[in-house]
């Protein structure tokens, strides 16, 4: 076994689950004596199943104890309807509902409703491309990548996992295969959008269950005030 | 533990018995050792032993001028401990037995206080990595890893197949990696990480 195949099966996580048959255990150990980045990958993953095995026997945190709260003195059942209180209230709650109701919701409504216009990047899952994306939004703006997915690779299905500029895993998504000549395209929403490259790994799923990495793209957001 | 090459530099200094390379030969491959044998034999003393004969046997190799090929130092490793492994499953008389020798005695790894702090650092992410799991992948580690339940059993009940619970371990792991790797490049070789 050689290391992309390793890679390509997983064989980390099935070596780990004691998925391996004896043949394949054996190849795989055989490489992972002589792979310092096998080795380093098998043994971070063991760490975090020991650790996990520790934490998950933790058990739950229990809610605080409630502390009866003495009741203060009433000052009767109609207190809080008294005009000084309540009018006050009133009326600042029916400006809040008000507003929604004739300017945020419509607003909104007309957004989701109307074509809209912004950004995008094509990522053309064929090549590995060593160059990153570059692509320019406005703070708050989302933007969309159009994926060309190989075309006839024997993939029955697709995953996509974007990680953040800090290397955190922040979205993962099935992508299902395109028709021919269909593209395939995912929408990056821009609420609380950092600048920063983005990486973009896409796996293609066999029929047998058996994930290849077939693209890893790096994508760098430019927000722009 | 920093990365090192096994080559002709590193074969050598291990020949020679420089302590730091003999520290980090037994550190790098005491954990593959454990973790190839984890499966295989159940009692840690068992371990322990195969674990001593190995390294025993390979510095003998290594004395003997039988590593031909340092560069692939850690197959010779992994193909010794097989050979010392099926004769303990065969139970007999080890030929190339090294009771007329002098026996070198391997140390255990040392545990220190960086270790702790580190094995507290690292239980700390892995409980950011559980608690940001849905529940449900929460209870599903949890009967796989502690209650130790059979795998399909568990992937039935909750409605999932063996590949998305490698999907999940392997995303964990990536998640968990980085912190691992920091660790490890900080602390001394020979030191292992304290278990809880």
């Amino acid at each position: 076994m050689d290391h992309d195949e390793a890679v390509r099966q997983k064989a980390t996580e099935r070596y780990l689950l004691d998925e391996l048959d004896p043949d394949l255990r054996d190849q795989f150990e055989e490489h992972l004596f002589d792979c310092q980045d096998c080795a380093l990958d098998v043994r971070a993953a063991a760490m975090f199943v020991e650790q996990s095995k520790v934490v998950l026997a933790e058990p739950p945190v229990a809610a605080p104890a409630r502390v009866p709260v003495p009741e203060p003195a009433r000052a009767g059942c109609f207190a809080w309807f008294r005009p000084a209180f309540a009018v006050p209230v009133l009326a600042l709650l029916l400006v809040m509902i008000g507003y929604q109701n004739f300017v945020t919701v419509p607003h909104l409504m007309q957004a989701a409703n109307q074509p809209q216009v912004g950004p995008w990047a094509s990522v053309n899952l064929s090549t590995r491309g060593e160059e990153a994306t570059v692509i320019k939004v406005r703070t708050g703006q989302g933007f969309s990548l159009l994926l060309n997915l190989p075309p006839e690779d024997g993939f029955v299905s697709y995953t996509a996992d974007l990680y953040n500029p800090g290397g955190k895993l922040e979205w993962s998504g099935s992508i299902s295969v395109p028709a021919p000549g269909e593209g395939r395209q995912i929408y990056i929403p821009g609420r609380n959008r950092q600048s920063g490259t983005y990486t973009l790994v896409v796996h293609g799923v066999a029929v047998g269950g058996e994930s290849k990495e077939i693209s890893r793209h790096s994508i760098a957001v430019q927000i722009q005030n | 533990m920093l990365l090192q090459s096994f080559d002709d530099s590193y074969v050598e200094r291990l020949r020679e018995g420089d302590f730091r390379t003999q520290e980090h030969f037994v550190a790098y491959f005491t954990e593959l050792i454990h973790l190839k044998l984890r499966s295989r034999l159940h009692s840690p003393q068992a371990i322990e032993d195969v674990r001593q004969e190995t390294f025993a046997r390979v510095l003998a190799a290594l004395r003997g001028g039988k590593i031909r090929q340092p560069e692939r130092l850690g197959a010779f490793v992994n193909s010794m401990c097989n050979n010392v492994l099926l004769e303990l499953y065969r139970a007999s008389a080890r030929s190339t037995s090294l009771e007329d020798e002098e026996q070198d005695d391997f140390p255990t790894l040392n545990v220190d206080v960086l270790g702790a702090i580190a094995t507290k650092r690292m239980g700390e992410k892995v409980r950011e990595i559980l608690n940001e799991l849905p529940e449900r992948d929460r209870r599903l580690l949890r009967e796989i890893f502690l209650e130790e339940r059979d795998k399909d059993d568990v992937c039935r009940d909750f409605g999932v197949d063996r590949d998305y619970l490698r999907v999940l371990l392997h995303r964990a792991k990536q998640s968990f990696k980085a912190l691992y790797l920091k660790n490890i490049a900080a602390r001394p070789p020979g030191m292992a990480v304290a278990k809880r």
